[in-house]
């Protein structure tokens, strides 16, 4: 389905990635943004705000941002497409509400522009440390899907992105931005309504009286109605059957695949499973001369554009380097990883945190390849020297560490001295 | 649970509202024959988050007509119940109350101690005047009845379902042994200042209706200052 043409404001404009975000989130037709200014996002709910009345969208403060999550979800059964936008702190008050959004398996996006942390960090300046909160912030067994932009073009384009996957799978969607792309103005191009395409809501077709909230399809997605139209449905945050009613039997919640009893089903497996299975449909990478890498940076965000940098120098220096972009943070491309590990000598993971994605990479690496972190405390974006030196590292360091190999500022000359492994066994 | 599900019901028969649109908003499990029992649609969501969660319902299909379960003095999420009620938010919430005090018209509550573990010596703390808080924060339409006021309590939730903005209705509610001694203990005042409603020591429940006025809601305000803005250039949320 193609964007509805006044909720697109095409043009060129320049505008910062959090404007850029709103406007991405109007062209994929959100209707309802429920959120509590914070900065650095503010900008993002403000760009929404002021367009929302002209396209019969939303807006609304809320008392804080656990209400903000709340009238989210609220939203999105009643049958709208919703959104909040956050940063931080804001982000930890919603948790537990997007453990409910999860397991009610309610399509909405979160925008956060991540800051420096923890707490109430920097506020204005940049971090990329929320990344394991994203996918385990809530309690309990669910997926998610994280994306992670890199400039104000991808900010309006994720968003849309990630309405779609939103609608596509039933699954919070989370929209990890940073300070960096949040605050960074550039040009953007809106396209006409024409060229962007829409996952439309996947709304119940059949018999009314034969509806059941959580029978799936073939993907393991099951399709949604709206509150108030007559199915009396019955949803609940507890773990629930097709029907949607509490199942609270250990012999049926572990593992309901072996189970016989149909209607009895626990949807906790699903809510893995829709995700887990249709991972290669989900999964985006962007790829740089992986075929003849012998060192591979991996990143996202506004650190991937950083590390392009460094890339282009390792690559003018003659060093095979290859470079691994996630756009889709989680889920995990863990097989990518795996298969790179059999044939590189290392990654280089440059992070705005003290390591975090780093450690995915190293679990799928299997031991086969070393594994760098280039750390960064936030506030502000890597030298994409300090990446540089992390690739020099690899290539002319022959030995196989047995953990992850922490980055500081001209560690490499270390390797030269030979006092390297003795640095690292500190 | 059962008796106010079935006074709701009464209730809703009672309104004249178009019961599909009315969705039960709740922040504790009801059991899932209440929802065929009822004929609506049931969300029961985390807990204290329900009136936001219908805030949402309520502004992204404004036919809808959420009703809310709280419960027990309105603890949990108390800050989305005030700002419901300053917004005047289309909500009913019914605060299912058994939270209770120790002592009513100075007479000892008998207790039933397995029922509430976590209160083996009875309630000594303060309790919260919910009537008086939603009257003070915007609430439209308020009142309080004992979950033994089956008539007066159903039509009650009739009333408030007919009208439009933020209603609170205090059932206070608990076991049946203790429910009959509340409803003894009780006196009826209606249009008593909400002031003079808190639930002590020394004086008995008064029940009533208190409040039931007109205020511009949420809606109306966004409609009003959106034209004010804008004038005919925006879609108007309705």
């Amino acid at each position: 389905m193609k964007a509805n043409p006044s909720d697109v404001f095409t043009g060129t404009y320049y505008i910062d990635g959090d404007v850029a975000a709103a406007y991405g989130a109007l062209a994929a037709g959100c209707k309802f943004l429920g959120g509590y200014p914070i900065t650095p996002s503010t900008e993002a709910a403000e760009a929404f705000a002021k367009k929302a009345p002209y396209v019969g969208a939303q807006f609304i403060q809320m008392e804080d941002e656990l209400g903000s999550i709340a009238s989210v979800l609220g939203a999105s059964w009643a049958g709208r497409k919703a959104m909040t936008i956050t940063s931080g702190p804001g982000y930890s008050l919603m948790m537990e509400n997007i453990g409910l959004g999860a397991a009610m398996e309610i399509p909405f996006v979160i925008i956060n522009i991540q800051r420096g942390g923890p707490s109430t960090g920097v506020p204005t300046r940049t971090g990329q440390a929320d990344i394991m909160q994203s996918r385990w912030g809530s309690n309990g067994d669910y997926e998610i899907i994280a994306l992670a932009p890199d400039s104000p073009q991808e900010s309006f384009e994720f968003t849309i992105k990630a309405f779609n996957l939103a609608e596509r799978y039933r699954v919070p969607v989370m929209f990890m931005a940073d300070e960096c792309v949040g605050h960074m103005t550039e040009k953007v191009v809106i396209p006409e309504a024409s060229q962007i395409e829409i996952e439309p809501r996947r709304f119940y077709t059949g018999e009314k009286e034969e509806y059941l909230p959580y029978k799936r399809d073939k993907d393991l997605v099951p399709p949604l109605v709206k509150a108030g139209d007559g199915y009396n449905i019955y949803i609940t945050g507890l773990s629930h059957d097709e029907k949607g009613h509490p199942v609270l039997d250990s012999k049926t919640l572990p593992d309901i695949t072996k189970t016989k009893a149909t209607n009895k089903k626990s949807t906790n497996q699903y809510l893995v499973d829709k995700i887990r299975k249709n991972k290669k449909d989900i999964i985006e990478l962007e790829e740089h001369n992986l075929e003849e890498a012998e060192v591979v940076i991996v990143s996202y965000g506004i650190t991937s554009r950083v590390a392009y940098r460094a890339f282009e120098q390792a690559q003018k220096q003659g060093i095979k380097v290859g470079m691994l972009r996630l756009v889709t943070v989680w889920p995990f491309p863990d097989e990518k990883i795996t298969e790179l590990a059999q044939r590189v000598k290392g990654f280089v993971v440059p992070e705005i945190n003290y390591g975090q994605i780093v450690f995915e990479v190293d679990r799928c690496s299997q031991g086969k390849a070393n594994t760098i972190l280039v750390p960064h405390g936030g506030a502000s974006v890597h030298n994409p020297q300090d990446i540089l030196g992390a690739i020099k590292m690899i290539v002319s360091d022959n030995k196989k560490y047995d953990k992850v190999i922490e980055y500081t500022t001209g560690l490499e000359k270390e390797i030269f001295k030979g006092s390297l492994t003795s640095m690292i066994n500190k | 649970m059962e008796k106010i599900i079935e006074i709701f019901k009464k209730g809703i028969e009672d309104s004249n509202i178009d019961r599909q649109k009315i969705c039960l908003v709740t922040d504790i499990p009801y059991p899932p024959e209440v929802t065929e029992y009822l004929g609506i649609d049931l969300f029961h969501t985390s807990r204290g988050r329900a009136i936001p969660f219908a805030t949402g319902m309520k502004l992204s299909n404004t036919s809808l007509k959420p009703v809310v379960f709280i419960g027990d003095f309105a603890t949990l999420g108390g800050n989305h119940f005030v700002h419901a009620g300053r917004r005047n938010m289309d909500l009913n919430v019914i605060c299912v109350n058994r939270y209770n005090y120790k002592k009513i018209a100075e007479k000892e509550v008998p207790v039933s101690f397995p029922r509430i573990p976590f209160l083996p010596y009875a309630t000594f703390d303060e309790p919260l005047n919910i009537p008086h808080l939603a009257r003070s924060c915007g609430g439209v339409y308020v009142a309080r009845w004992t979950l033994l006021h089956t008539d007066e309590l159903s039509k009650s939730i009739a009333e408030s379902l007919s009208k439009t903005g933020f209603s609170l209705i205090d059932v206070i509610s608990h076991d049946p042994e203790v429910l009959d001694f509340y409803y003894k203990n009780s006196e009826e005042r209606p249009g008593e200042d909400t002031l003079e409603v808190k639930i002590t020591a020394d004086k008995k429940i008064i029940v009533g209706k208190f409040i039931d006025r007109e205020r511009p809601t949420f809606i109306d305000a966004y409609n009003e200052q959106l034209s004010k803005a804008l004038g005919d250039k925006f879609i108007r949320l309705e």
